[in-house]
């Protein structure tokens, strides 16, 4: 069983938000880097961690686990933040997500995917691509670009 | 070392053209935008050959063409016409002037090239 | 690379359209100015040669019949009438609206039809077909594609050229080579008509030639080869040997041999020429024409002066072009560089002021003093006078007065005044519409104005000058000027001003720019809907300036913007707050002093500072932003004169003066008020750049809505 939207064997990078694992199309992902000190924006949601100096770049930094309604990710040795490269309203924008920890790149391929449940995940199912698993565990696969979309951040202002 | 042409026209897109086809083939390419700015630019620059317009302002071809003959060190280098259809009373002034050969414009690139290995030998 | 000739042509097009419609403007105030007559041809001349060498053949077409009347009136064969000039701007419009096709697509000639029609009814006698048609082969000695005869033929050549050949450039030896290059070919070059040396003038070509060549290509393919010497030299080609003729002797006869026998040759000539592997000079002292000695010493003189001439024509003599094209790009790559440039040299500092070593700050002040003035040059490379900005404005007023049936002139000051290339572009829009408004809204009709004792003719004038580090434009008209009242009662009944308050005029003016206002009791085409001046605002807030509005009822409106000169980089002051940086533009600072626990408890609550007998409003930026930690005993007021208001802003501490390489925050942070983006520090920590315009609407707002 399948989902519609994946057909090919993809190379994922897996990581932990808390205890739970998720994973990221390979091919979104720009870089990771260790947490480095964010300088907040006044007057954003929570969630709007603030923004990094990427080589010369100011980059915004969103604190996943907020957005996902769990608890403030707590900076420890393992912190990091992947940068990656989203579609926002047709222009390519670069963005970075606070996750706890990294983990490996998996390739999964689409016979292995399943669609995502309508209930029992807490996440909008816009956000799931679909439920991978890994090692028998199961992996949810995010749709980075839905996660980050400007109405998702509409909440501002 | 290639030949050194000089390329006098207002038009910045033919001189451009001309330029980029001339260096194509070997050859190297001083540009001037009217008659009086080539003067200049000809005054002790011995080139090896001219290509000028016919209409410009400031100083028109004809002008440019009767001083570079009656100068000294570009005195006797072939110089090419660009003229607008077949207009024989310019193509008569410039002859008469001391033009070597015309182009008519517009013309194609291999048209420039043949026209310049012809004068230039 | 065609692509890049075709995408200056598209350029160059625009600027020649451009020059075009000012010269015609100017045509009709000048209408006997040769000048601009010349100038209006020679736009349209070039336009149209350029036009058909990219493959723009509509254009070339449209424009020759242009060019056609204005070569009339050039050779005064016709008069610039408004009738004429009207058609020439509307040919201007329609070449433009071609030029932004693409090549091949089709094109509506409807318009060009139209305008040329109207055209041809201003030529002075029937028109004869004056058409020329464009389709004129280069036919230019370009190798002719002839039919190869099968057999070769072999031909004997005699050229003869003018004497003064050379000074038409032709080099006869290049002409013999090309016919060289149509087969094989033996050449013999004739010296009996070469005077003495005394009447020889080296200018001259005494050489004559006869060629006999064997080719397949033709007699056609020969001639071509003289194409352009035909009518100044003696050009004899005959045919004298075909390979359907076999001789069946084998060996053909020498070549000197058969010139003897056909008496072309003499016996001694023929020494002559197998001796020709020597110099001119050699062959001159033989031949006894001039001694030996003499020609030594024309030797000489000759070395000498190609030595000197070669020296000449080495030492450094090439001018570069007065101006030079460069893609936009490469001109934000290098404003990029240059802000990271700044950046990287302000840790420079840092580091060396707090390293000490004095030879090291000393060549950290160097570097700081260059790069600051690569930043200005840098800077300065994106300015553009203002003035083609102002010309283009001269075509809508008048376009848009005769519209209205108003008669309006306008006048410009300051057309030179150089600004950004982003700041005039993103000025447009804004400008257009303000002008629109005051030819609309502004300036009344004719009789009303004789009736208020004011000339007929309105005057809108549009003024740019420098003013410390920003550009103030003018726009100013002489007509009824804003109704005050009207304007308050509007703002007071959409809740912008409380009908208690005061306020002054110029805050009265400026509710204009609120969205959806308008006091206009009718709506025209051209304004009124009150969609306009809020976009206005908007654009040149987006721009960091400001717009303040004076009126005169019944005299006249000025509008007067006030405009940063650089996008990328500003002066700033660097300021603490907990352990967050942020900045503030140094432009609108005035001065900053202290604020202590004690003067917070003397003002009861209100964020009141008592300077110099001054009331001055402040925002407590901490309590804001809602930055954590505890309040400092003494705290900085930064004082800032925002649109005429002073007003302060309290932080904990202020750093110092910084350069700031502005950053933008992205689509995400847009919303954020306050917030303008955010400028990387010499230690690679992010500091945020304040909009303080905003902070104090954003605060009006919240203390607004907390009454």
């Amino acid at each position: 069983m399948s989902v519609a939207g994946i057909t090919e064997t993809v190379q994922y990078l897996t990581f932990k938000l808390s205890e739970e694992v998720f994973a990221l199309d390979v091919a979104k992902v720009r870089e990771i880097l260790e947490i480095t000190s964010i300088t907040k924006v006044p007057q954003t949601p929570d969630f709007m961690r603030g923004v990094i100096n990427l080589r010369g770049s100011v980059v915004p930094v969103i604190d996943m686990r907020l957005k996902f309604g769990m608890s403030a990710t707590e900076q420890t040795v393992n912190t990091c933040i992947i940068v990656v490269e989203i579609n926002m309203d047709g222009d390519a924008t670069v963005l970075g997500a606070l996750a706890d920890s990294v983990q490996e790149v998996v390739e999964m391929d689409p016979e292995s995917i399943e669609a995502a449940p309508h209930i029992g995940t807490r996440l909008k199912t816009d956000f799931i691509k679909g439920m991978g698993k890994v090692d028998n565990r199961f992996v949810m696969i995010l749709d980075i670009d839905k996660v980050f979309s400007s109405d998702e951040l509409a909440e501002l202002g | 070392m290639g030949k050194l042409i000089m390329s006098a026209d207002d038009s910045a897109s033919v001189r451009q053209m001309v330029s980029f086809t001339l260096k194509q083939n070997g050859y190297d390419v001083i540009e001037a935008v009217d008659g009086l700015d080539a003067l200049k630019k000809l005054n002790g620059q011995k080139v090896d050959m001219l290509l000028t317009d016919l209409n410009m302002p400031n100083m028109d071809g004809i002008g440019l063409i009767k001083g570079v003959r009656s100068g000294t060190i570009n005195k006797f280098i072939p110089i090419v016409m660009l003229t607008t259809e077949s207009n024989d009373t310019k193509k008569a002034e410039g002859k008469a002037a001391g033009a070597t050969g015309w182009i008519v414009k517009p013309f194609k690139p291999e048209q420039l090239i043949a026209v310049v290995k012809k004068v230039l030998g | 690379m065609m692509e890049q000739a075709i995408t200056t042509y598209r350029e160059e097009a625009g600027e020649l359209l451009a020059e075009l419609e000012t010269s015609l403007l100017d045509l009709e105030e000048t209408p006997d100015n040769s000048d601009l007559i010349n100038r209006v041809f020679r736009a349209m001349h070039t336009i149209k040669g350029s036009g058909a060498m990219f493959g723009f053949d509509e254009i070339a077409i449209f424009t020759h019949e242009v060019e056609t009347v204005f070569d009339l009136v050039r050779n005064g064969k016709m008069t610039v009438t408004k009738r004429l000039l009207d058609l020439t701007l509307k040919s201007r419009d329609h070449i433009s609206y071609l030029l932004s096709c693409q090549i091949g697509e089709k094109v509506d000639r409807s318009r060009g039809d139209e305008i040329i029609a109207g055209l041809r009814q201003l030529l002075p006698k029937p028109e004869t077909d004056g058409k020329k048609s464009t389709n004129i082969q280069a036919n230019n000695g370009s190798p002719h594609s002839d039919e190869e005869l099968a057999d070769e033929s072999t031909w004997r050549i005699r050229f003869r050229p003018a004497t003064n050949i050379l000074l038409c450039g032709t080099n006869p030896l290049s002409l013999i080579n090309e016919l060289r290059e149509l087969g094989s070919a033996h050449v013999v070059a004739q010296f009996d008509e070469i005077p003495q040396l005394s009447d020889l003038s080296p200018e001259n070509c005494y050489i004559y030639w006869d060629i006999i060549l064997t080719t397949t290509r033709g007699e056609d393919a020969i001639r071509d080869v003289f194409i352009f010497v035909e009518d100044d030299c003696e050009i004899k080609i005959e045919l004298i040997d075909r390979s359907g003729l076999i001789d069946k002797e084998g060996d053909y006869k020498k070549l000197g041999d058969i010139l003897v026998e056909r008496g072309d040759l003499s016996p001694v000539e023929m020494q002559k020429v197998l001796m020709q592997q020597k110099r001119f000079g050699e062959l001159l002292v033989e031949q006894g024409i001039v001694t030996s000695e003499k020609v030594q010493s024309a030797l000489v003189e000759q070395q000498h002066v190609k030595g000197v001439r070669k020296e000449r024509s080495e030492a450094p003599q090439v001018e570069t072009a007065a101006s030079i094209r460069v893609p936009a790009e490469r001109l934000d790559q290098l404003i990029n560089l240059v802000g990271e440039m700044v950046t990287v040299q302000a840790r420079l500092s840092q580091v060396s002021l707090a390293g000490g070593d004095p030879t090291f700050i000393a060549i950290s002040e160097e570097v700081e003093r260059l790069t600051n003035e690569l930043r200005d040059t840098a800077l300065n490379i994106r300015m553009l006078p203002i003035g083609s900005t102002f010309s283009k404005f001269k075509r809508l007023v008048r376009d848009l007065s005769g519209e209205l049936g108003k008669e309006i002139e306008m006048e410009t000051f300051g057309a030179e005044t150089e600004l950004d290339k982003t700041v005039i572009e993103k000025l447009n829009d804004p400008l257009v519409h303000l002008i629109r408004n005051s030819i609309d809204h502004g300036i009344e009709m004719p009789e009303i104005r004789r009736a208020a004792g004011k000339s007929t003719i309105g005057k809108v004038h549009l003024g740019a000058e420098h003013s410390g580090d920003s550009v103030l434009i003018t726009i100013k008209d002489d007509g009824a000027g804003l109704d005050r009242d009207a304007i308050k009662a509007k703002a007071i009944e959409r809740g912008l001003i409380s009908p208690t308050a005061e306020p002054a005029d110029r805050e009265i003016y400026a509710q204009i720019f609120a969205p959806g206002f308008s006091t206009a009791a009718t709506v025209t085409s051209v304004s009124g809907r009150g969609v306009g001046m809020d976009v206005v605002k908007r654009g040149i807030d987006g721009l960091r300036g400001t717009i303040g509005v004076d009126s005169i009822r019944g005299r006249g409106t000025t509008i007067t913007l006030k405009i940063p000169l650089t996008l990328a980089i500003i002066d700033s002051l660097l300021v603490r707050i907990g352990k967050d940086h942020f900045v503030l533009p140094l432009a609108a600072i005035e001065e900053c002093i202290e604020l202590t626990t004690a003067d917070v408890a003397n003002s009861h609550g209100r964020n009141l500072a008592n300077v110099r007998g001054a009331i001055i409003p402040y925002i407590p930026l901490r309590q804001h932003f809602r930055i954590t930690g505890q309040r400092p005993d003494i705290e900085q007021i930064v004082i800032a004169d925002i649109h005429g208001t002073k007003v302060g802003f309290v932080v904990d501490k202020v750093v110092g003066e910084h350069q700031t390489v502005i950053k933008s925050l992205g689509k995400m942070y847009r919303n954020v008020k306050g917030v303008s983006g955010a400028t990387i520090l010499g230690d690679g920590t992010v500091a945020l750049i304040l909009d303080m315009n905003l902070l104090l609407q954003s605060v009006e707002k919240l203390e607004h809505d907390a009454v």
